[in-house]
């Protein structure tokens, strides 16, 4: 079963006063343990198709399925809901939340869904184990360079064990050695665990390092290839 | 968690959080200190009229109190005392003789309502001797003295033993006078009293009533002579609280007397404490609306301020309901930090103030007027705090309600596009 399923996905702004297409058909298949990157110069539809598929926003017509679910007539609150369980979100200025410590972060999406205090624990301590930050648990975001935040936007968002995470230019602010890091990390994580990974870039070192880089070009996939 | 997370955001913006705290603060204080003080003024006027005047009980003749006539006596005064003087609950009783009659000087005459009292029981009830501010209470040894007070004196144009003669009515009906001379003069700090009250002695009174009898065979001369009636007993008691207790027990002990208590006997008490009470509640309003604007504005900025991460929780998984909650909590916490500084310093001002009183002379001299005196003493009121503690839970949701709406009406994806 693929992760990601999108139809004829159109997506029309302004429809009634100055039409702006943003997305016009697109067909996009991803499958489970996929490394991907949806690139594309600015104004060519990728952060339009990224919301969608992160359920943050509706298409104007066809078809999206997340996990096996359509997900387009789900309510706002349904919505959240999905997301909550499906979608880890890894943001380009990371948005930890600045009042809660490393671990609190790590484990507030679980707090959310109300698991038990010994698995959110357990998983807390496995999460910052795999991303380099046990010894970091404690202290508050503002403490963190950017690339150990983001590391932390990263262990967030796997602790729910969602159906992939989906990254917005996560190494936009990052330095190279961070970037480089935080890339070995995620590329860790997909290949030993399956992690599927939908990555929105610019950023030639995370396209370099995708497995499948998608190109869109004024709406539409331009390009589909396929990297080893 | 989510208790955790709006805790820690009221401390985020620590100054602007500050400023918002204090500004609750200073208003808790202030209208815990304005309540206060303007309970002190209901209680200074009750308690003051209880004192000085009412007593907490008092027993007439049925019909004295609408005729004022010294023919409605009661009877068998000196048993009635003594039984009233058993009553665990009372602390002092006394008896009065009443005539309602003319003060007159040489220059000039005026309306009064001679009260002849025992001086001895009387000091215990009303205290009335403190109100002595020239000359001297009543000299057991002496007849015919009259205690008026210093506004009479001047009106009559008369000093301290000046002679002056009281005309009234007696039990048949005749009218009847005899010369007093002036052994003190009072104020007691309520006009009203001042202006219509003169005070005898209880036996002079009588004696001169009985004097001037035109008809010594009469029931009311008989009852003079054995000199056991009065127009009124005055009963204070050890607590305010027992009034009610010690009126039903009153009633069956004397089912021929009517038995009052304050409330009955001064029906400007009520109106006056449910004018305090009106005007505390538009106080604590307009408290209200000044302070939910206050609090709007300041967790609206919070609001728009953290767009971006209320964005990004929702984008993660935090329902509408717990963002809602989140905000509302923060306003709450807000709140609930100021209320108990802002009561613990109105508690604190209040309690230092409450036995200095606040000395209002120089700008109230017509207080006196209505009988409340010109120092007040704020008043502690458990019930008045809570009062203002749940104004200001209200206050406080409500105006979390407008920011915590606002956040809810985000669209995740919006945020995204800032991001």
């Amino acid at each position: 079963m693929s992760v990601i399923e999108a139809k004829n996905l159109t997506k029309v702004y302004n429809p009634d006063t100055v039409p702006v297409n943003a997305l016009q058909g697109v067909d996009l298949t991803i499958e489970k343990g996929e490394f991907t990157a949806i690139v594309g110069p600015s104004g060519s539809g990728k952060t339009t198709l990224l919301n969608i598929i992160g359920g943050l926003d509706r298409p104007s017509d066809g078809v999206i399925r997340v996990d096996g679910e359509e997900i387009a007539n789900l309510t706002d609150n349904q919505l959240i809901d999905f997301r909550q369980k499906k979608i880890g979100f890894v943001f380009q200025s990371y948005n930890l939340i600045p009042v809660l410590t490393v671990a609190e972060n790590t484990e507030f999406v679980m707090l959310l869904q109300k698991r038990p205090k010994a698995e959110r624990d357990k998983r807390v301590a496995e999460l910052l184990e795999s991303v380099g930050l046990s010894e970091k648990k404690n202290v508050r975001p503002s403490q963190l360079s950017g690339g150990q935040q983001q590391r932390v936007a990263v262990a967030r968002a796997l602790a729910p064990k969602p159906a992939f995470i989906l990254a917005d230019e996560p190494t936009a602010n990052l330095d190279s050695a961070s970037a480089s890091n935080l890339l070995d990390i995620m590329e860790k994580l997909n290949r030993e665990e399956g992690i599927t990974f939908v990555f929105s870039t610019h950023d030639s070192r995370v396209i370099d390092r995708a497995k499948r880089v998608v190109t869109l070009v004024d709406g539409k996939i331009g390009t589909d290839v396929v990297q080893h | 968690m989510i208790t955790k997370i709006a805790w820690r955001n009221v401390w985020r913006s620590k100054t602007r959080s500050a400023v918002v705290i204090l500004a609750v603060a200073i208003g808790v204080w202030a209208l815990s200190f304005v309540l206060s003080f303007s309970n002190g003024i209901t209680y200074t006027y009750i308690s003051n009229a209880i004192r000085d005047q009412l007593s907490h009980l008092q027993l007439h003749h049925p019909q004295f109190p609408e005729d004022k006539n010294s023919k409605f006596f009661l009877e068998n005064t000196t048993e009635k005392l003594a039984q009233i003087q058993q009553m665990p609950e009372v602390e002092a009783v006394t008896a009065r003789v009443i005539a309602t009659g003319m003060v007159s000087s040489a220059r000039t005459a005026r309306g009064v309502q001679i009260v002849g009292v025992n001086p001895e029981t009387e000091m215990k009830v009303t205290h009335f001797e403190k109100n002595i501010v020239e000359g001297e209470y009543f000299q057991a040894d002496r007849k015919n003295q009259v205690l008026i007070s210093q506004r009479v004196a001047d009106k009559l144009k008369v000093k301290l033993r000046s002679r002056i003669v009281l005309t009234f009515q007696n039990l048949d009906g005749e009218i009847t006078a005899a010369a007093f001379r002036v052994a003190g003069l009072f104020n007691t700090g309520n006009m009203l009293t001042d202006d219509v009250q003169v005070f005898v002695q209880a036996e002079d009174l009588k004696r001169n009533l009985l004097s001037l009898s035109a008809q010594p065979d009469s029931t009311a001369a008989d009852l003079l002579q054995s000199q056991d009636i009065s127009q009124e007993i005055a009963i204070f008691l050890k607590d305010a609280k027992t009034v009610s207790e010690v009126k039903s027990k009153l009633k069956s002990a004397f089912p021929e007397t009517l038995v009052e208590d304050y409330w009955e006997l001064s029906p400007d008490i009520e109106l006056y404490e449910t004018q305090i009470n009106t005007s505390n509640t538009i106080v604590i309003v307009i408290f209200m609306l000044a302070l939910i604007f206050g609090i709007i504005n300041t967790m609206l900025m919070a609001v728009l301020e953290r767009y971006k991460e209320l964005g990004m929780l929702m984008a993660i998984g935090m329902n509408k309901g717990r963002i809602f909650s989140m905000i509302v909590l923060e306003t709450m916490f807000l709140g609930s930090v100021a209320a108990p500084l802002g009561l613990g310093l109105g508690f604190l001002t209040v309690f230092l103030l409450q036995d200095v009183g606040i000395d209002l002379s120089a700008f109230a001299r017509g207080l006196e007027r209505f009988g409340i005196s010109t120092t007040i003493f704020p008043v502690l009121d458990a019930g008045l705090y809570l009062r203002i503690a749940i104004a200001v839970f209200i206050t406080t949701l409500l105006a979390s309600l407008y920011p915590a709406k606002k956040a809810v009406k985000l669209q995740p994806v919006e945020a995204l596009h800032k991001i």
